[in-house]
């Protein structure tokens, strides 16, 4: 085990390198002046656009250009973001902890929610109660993230008032936020440990909407593979066995079938949280959530390279992590696997 | 149920609490600020925060862009021909940090951004009069520390002295642009920024990064208003304590980064916002106008001026680079009957109508209205197609008409209004004569800037916003073939080249009126460029805001949404 876990460790500067060179390889496709967009806000600028050009080094061979980025980046230094207005790892400091708060909100009830209506769906199959989880999962795979989300903002902020808007606070505590002595980053805890119950109540309200949207959009998927794993674990030859040595069914249901059908839940689970943690887009986007989605989607619009190739190796990290991760649960839940 | 009943309840009370208070201005936007470091800004999403936190020498009087009025100077002098300017400070006068303001902060100030000057800066047109040069001492062996020295000193009495290398007659209001405003010197060396000596400015000169400046990140001004915080959801800045003048009636001031149209939307018709970034006429017409508790003003001075550019020497080919009908030759434009005959084919009225939804008017130069030197008297054309005929007629010996053109026209993608002035030119072409061919492309903006950038490009739709009020910002950058924009027009006229140039040289504003009304005859005679109609500005707000009129509005500052200054405003 701990061999594997060495060699997954390993493997995480192999990825980044290669990663980095293909990324910082890519964006050599732009002319100097493409690259040099991002710096001119307005066209007086752009008369000055060839001493921008030289004066940040975009005209000089991919090696050197490479050999910058690298140099800084072991150092820890990611460049400047122009799309924050901060460097790269201070932004990325600042917004993950939002992007892992939500993708906490988001996952428990969407592994919890599905696992339980994929059972109820396979242990019901072709009956009332499985007609109506398809219909539920048609519908959630049919809704764009972006319609559901403005229609959550329409029916539940502006016409009902039952929950607050876009951002992560209210007006009133956006000042008193200031004050809070920063533990982990994440407002809900930090709130929490300081005894601004107020605060995280706030900031846990403001999530509902953005969490209800990646749960309803995110959930469908889960649910049948959890329903489709369920069934076929369900005709195997070891519940028949279990079902024949007069086992009571909640005990063959629940201890061996459903034990064995979260096998595939696992794998969807880690991509689950692989893509939430790299940021829900769309979803930050509608809901102004300070999360890193938002900020790559404005800094890729922007050409902001410096933050895209930020995000691509933040990204890389947290798919090597999580992807060791589900290996070593793989075989926490199922004995067979072994690692060497 | 009772669970149920009870989760509702508290839903909706802390709900009803997060409507924006009365002490507090709430606006929400779609991008982040980009800077708050005076020395690189120029951009009005950062000078709109910028010019309430720092203050400028002098700043714009009332909605006025022609009266400048004292701010941190309290009167100034102009002597030795326009090229010394003696300032007056304002006495009592504290930074955020508790520094008291000298002269030495004015100078210092200055004396940074003739030093940084990066190449992205607006700094450019502050060091041409200062130095003798658009550039830092870095990129220009010319500009030395014996000239910046020189340029910008504090005398005996206190008072700021601006030496310039040449008379320029829109100093002071250069140096109302937002991001003049003075900088806490001893604040600044303390926190790591340039220390104001000759032996480190080397270092300094057109330095890398100063968008992420310690100063970005830890503003000391003499404004208003104070930064608080600036994360990822929002930048706040509260009321100076300290603050010279009269203290503000909002309290706080909140930006919040909304990205979202319709998210926007809905917080300002709730009234969580009170001022947002709105999303076009049409759309703010049709979804905010008109709705409870909303405030419309309209009719508000535009400062932008666009215009089709018609390249009288392409470089590189058009089609098939000939009178054939084809392409056209790369000196096409440069008969002036092609440009009058385009002149005159375009429908004025029609893109007032279909694009600025009957909210616009035509201008006789390439120069907003409300500027100084602006003619009002000046013929303009309108759309005539027996005109435009007549000049085709007469175009490249009848050659023209006789045998057609291609064109290949490219407007930056995204621009619906420049798609659809250049669909509405395309049209009456081919009506006047089915052998004119216009064909319409959009284009990524990178790649406009930098085709034509290199005189490429034959025909595009171009604006410029001001960076200071002054006619020669504007005509200067048009009209001059030493003007930014002359490689994508390459009109020159040698009595117009002369004109400009003496309205540079002279601080006498009727004289620069005559000659920037000559300028603007003869551009109308010549038609270097299609006047596009300019657009009528409008705002809307919450109708609890105080202090923001059609007549207080001045499109100078940065602050759009009310063109004013946020500690003049109130709430209800």
């Amino acid at each position: 085990m701990l061999n594997f876990i060495v060699r997954r460790l390993i493997q995480i500067p192999v990825v980044m390198l290669v990663l980095s060179l293909l990324i910082v390889g890519l964006t050599q496709l732009l002319s100097p002046e493409q690259r040099a967009a991002p710096y001119i806000r307005n066209e007086q600028q752009a008369a000055h656009v060839q001493e921008i050009i030289k004066a940040r080094g975009l005209d000089q061979p991919f090696a050197v250009q490479y050999g910058r980025w690298f140099t800084s980046t072991i150092h820890g230094d990611l460049g400047f973001s122009k799309a924050s207005g901060k460097d790269v790892v201070a932004t990325i400091q600042e917004r993950l902890p939002a992007t892992i708060e939500l993708t906490l909100l988001t996952t428990i009830p969407i592994l919890l929610f599905a696992v339980w209506l994929g059972t109820l769906a396979a242990l019901h199959k072709d009956k009332l109660i499985d007609q109506i989880v398809r219909v539920f999962t048609t519908i959630g795979f049919s809704l764009p993230t972006f319609v559901l989300g403005i229609l959550m903002l329409a029916v539940f902020y502006a016409y009902l008032g039952w929950l607050p808007g876009a951002g992560q606070l209210s007006v009133l505590n956006q000042f008193a936020v200031g004050d809070l002595h920063r533990y982990t980053g994440m407002l809900t805890v930090d709130a929490a440990l300081n005894g601004r119950w107020d605060i995280a109540w706030d900031v846990l309200q403001h999530m509902i909407l953005p969490a209800l949207t990646l749960i309803i959009v995110l959930s469908p998927q889960m649910v049948r593979v959890m329903r489709n794993s369920m069934l076929e674990t369900l005709t195997s030859d070891f519940v028949r066995t279990a079902r024949a040595k007069g086992l009571a069914p909640r005990i063959v249901n629940n201890k061996h079938a459903r034990r064995n059908a979260l096998l595939p839940m696992v794998t969807l689970g880690g991509f689950l949280i692989i893509g939430l943690l790299g940021g829900s887009l769309i979803t930050e986007t509608i809901f102004a959530y300070p999360g890193v989605g938002q900020w790559v989607v404005q800094a890729a619009s922007q050409i902001d390279l410096a933050a895209v190739l930020g995000f691509a190796l933040l990204t890389a990290l947290i798919v090597v992590v999580l992807q060791t991760l589900v290996d070593i649960l793989y075989g926490v839940i199922d004995p067979r696997v072994r690692f060497d | 149920m009772k669970k149920l009943v009870m989760l509702s309840s508290m839903l909706i009370v802390s709900t009803a609490l997060a409507a924006a208070p009365a002490d507090t201005l709430v606006i929400q936007e779609s991008a982040d600020i980009p800077t708050l470091e005076p020395a690189i800004a120029y951009d009005t999403a950062s000078g709109q925060v910028i010019e309430n936190i720092y203050e400028t020498l002098v700043t714009y009087k009332g909605s006025s862009v022609r009266d400048l009025e004292p701010m941190l100077a309290t009167k100034w002098t102009i002597s030795n021909g326009g090229k010394t300017y003696t300032f007056d400070l304002r006495k009592n006068v504290k930074f955020h940090s508790g520094n008291a303001f000298t002269c030495a902060d004015a100078e210092y100030t200055y004396e940074r951004d003739l030093v940084t000057n990066t190449s992205d800066s607006g700094n450019w047109f502050l060091a041409e009069p200062l130095v003798g040069s658009q550039s830092n001492a870095k990129d220009d062996k010319n500009v030395t520390w014996a000239k910046i020295d020189k340029a910008v000193e504090c005398n005996n009495n206190g008072q700021l002295v601006f030496n310039l290398v040449k008379v320029d007659p829109a100093f002071l209001a250069k140096l109302a642009a937002s991001w003049m405003g003075i900088v806490d010197k001893q604040w600044a060396i303390k926190i790591g920024e340039w220390d104001g000596t000759e032996k480190t400015f080397m270092d300094w000169a057109g330095k890398e990064g100063l968008d992420n400046s310690a100063l970005n990140k830890q503003p000391s001004g003499t404004g208003a208003y104070k930064l608080v915080r600036r994360d990822a959801n929002a930048l706040l800045a509260t009321a100076f304590d300290g603050y010279w003048g009269k203290k503000p009636a909002i309290k706080n001031v909140i930006i919040q980064k909304v990205p979202e149209l319709a998210a926007r939307q809905q917080a300002f018709l709730r009234g969580d916002a009170d001022l947002i970034e709105g999303g076009g006429r049409a759309v703010d017409e049709e979804q905010v106008k008109g709705k409870s508790g909303v405030v419309w003003i309209d009719n508000l001075p535009n400062v932008v001026s666009t215009g089709f550019f018609m390249n009288e020497k392409i470089n590189g080919t058009q089609g098939s680079g000939k009178l054939d009908g084809a392409g056209i030759p790369a000196n096409f434009f440069s008969d002036v009957n092609v440009r009058r005959a385009f002149a005159y084919t375009f429908n004025y009225q029609q893109y007032i109508t279909d694009v600025q939804k009957g909210k616009g008017m035509q201008r006789t130069m390439l120069l907003p209205d409300s500027f100084p030197g602006y003619d009002a008297k000046v013929k303009k054309y309108s759309f005539d197609a027996k005109q435009a005929t007549a000049y085709f007629k007469r175009a490249w010996g009848g050659n023209v008409w006789k045998n057609g053109f291609t064109i290949t026209a490219n407007y930056r993608a995204g621009s619906v209004g420049a798609q659809t002035a250049m669909e509405i030119l395309q049209k009456n072409l081919a009506t006047i004569n089915p052998k004119f061919k216009l064909v319409i492309q959009a284009k990524q903006w990178s790649e406009m800037l930098k085709d034509s950038n290199a005189g490429k490009e034959a025909m595009i739709i171009i604006g410029w916003a001001p960076d200071y009020a002054d006619a020669d910002n504007f005509l200067y950058t048009f009209y001059s073939s030493n003007g930014y924009y002359f490689p994508r027009s390459n009109w020159k006229d040698a009595q117009v080249d002369k004109w400009l140039d003496q309205a540079r040289t002279t601080v006498n504003q009727a004289e620069r009126n005559r000659l920037y009304s000559l300028v603007a005859n003869r551009a109308y005679e010549q038609a270097p460029y299609l006047l596009v109609p300019a657009a009528v500005n409008y705002g809307f707000q919450r109708d609890n805001l105080v202090g923001s009129t059609a007549q207080t509005y001045n499109p100078m500052l940065g602050f759009s949404y009310t063109g004013t200054f946020w500690k003049e405003l109130s709430k209800k």
